[in-house]
């Protein structure tokens, strides 16, 4: 079997970004276009926090992960700062948020602006600051609706 | 800059070998009182990669002075989770600081690692690129 991950050309949260418009169900392979030519340098997935490769050398059990993964950030809500939350900095960047940013909210209520928060839950699934799994956190919100 | 305005006890930053070079860092920690370092100053150093601080930093003693201390190697590498695999984005300078300070803190007797002499022989010149093992919690 072949990459499950289309080659996107930016960096790899560009795939959540493009989520709506770019679902690939097998049947339509007209939005895919020609397959991209080889590169090298291309974007890098992370099977694991401390390792980098691009999606030619990933194995097709660490593609599914992947996927799965990107779907998940993908359930986690987005919101825009209207400056009516508690929270005042993205301890990512260490960037005060500013009315109009993009964040996404975890299931443990940390808010992180959207971009710096998906780049590191491509790495790893946990919130930064409070170290909780957050698909243990994603199952347990629907648990308990 | 909360770190240069406010910096927790123990912690200053060397704002003259930093202005020349952003991404590395050097930074004087100072052992706290009441512990087996009380009164020593060590310098440790920070090399921040372009993915930061999506990847952690190198951090390492440097100097003449490398403390003497079960997780820290005398070619001043330190095992420590949080600087590999426990590592968040969240954390900051600071935090890494006062980790390390507070790793010295909990040393009831200064010896180095047991496998040190075969550590320095034969590791990489950076830290991030050993697998640590990490015993216990800090």
């Amino acid at each position: 079997m072949g990459n499950c991950l289309k080659q996107p050309n930016a960096d790899d949260i560009s795939l959540l970004r493009g989520a709506e418009n770019n679902q690939t169900d097998g049947t339509d392979s007209s939005l895919l276009g020609p397959p991209p030519p080889y590169q090298v340098s291309g974007p890098m997935y992370h099977p694991t926090p401390n390792i980098s490769r691009p999606v030619a050398q990933l194995t097709e059990e660490e593609q599914v992960k992947i996927a799965k993964r990107i779907g998940l950030i993908n359930q986690l809500p987005t919101g825009v700062f209207d400056g009516t939350r508690k929270a005042k900095e993205c301890v990512i960047c260490m960037g005060e948020f500013m009315v109009g940013d993009t964040v996404r909210y975890l299931p443990c209520m940390h808010t992180y602006h959207r971009e710096c928060i998906d780049d590191w839950l491509m790495r790893a699934f946990t919130c930064p600051s409070c170290m909780e799994p957050v698909d243990a956190a994603l199952l347990s919100t629907y648990n308990s609706l | 800059m909360a770190l240069l305005k406010d910096p927790p006890s123990g912690v200053e930053i060397d704002m003259n070998k930093i202005s020349s070079n952003l991404s590395e860092w050097i930074v004087d920690v100072t052992g706290a009182a009441g512990t087996n370092y009380e009164g020593e100053t060590f310098q440790l150093q920070f090399k921040f990669g372009p993915r930061y601080p999506f990847d952690s930093p190198q951090v390492l003693f440097i100097g003449s002075n490398i403390p003497v201390h079960p997780h820290v190697y005398s070619n001043g590498h330190i095992c420590l989770s949080i600087l590999t695999d426990d590592w968040s984005p969240a954390l900051s300078v600071q935090s890494v600081c006062l980790s390390i300070v507070s790793m010295l803190s909990s040393c009831k007797e200064k010896k180095r690692p047991p496998d040190n002499a075969f550590y320095v022989k034969t590791c990489s010149k950076n830290p991030k690129k050993t697998r640590w093992w990490y015993h216990g919690k800090f």
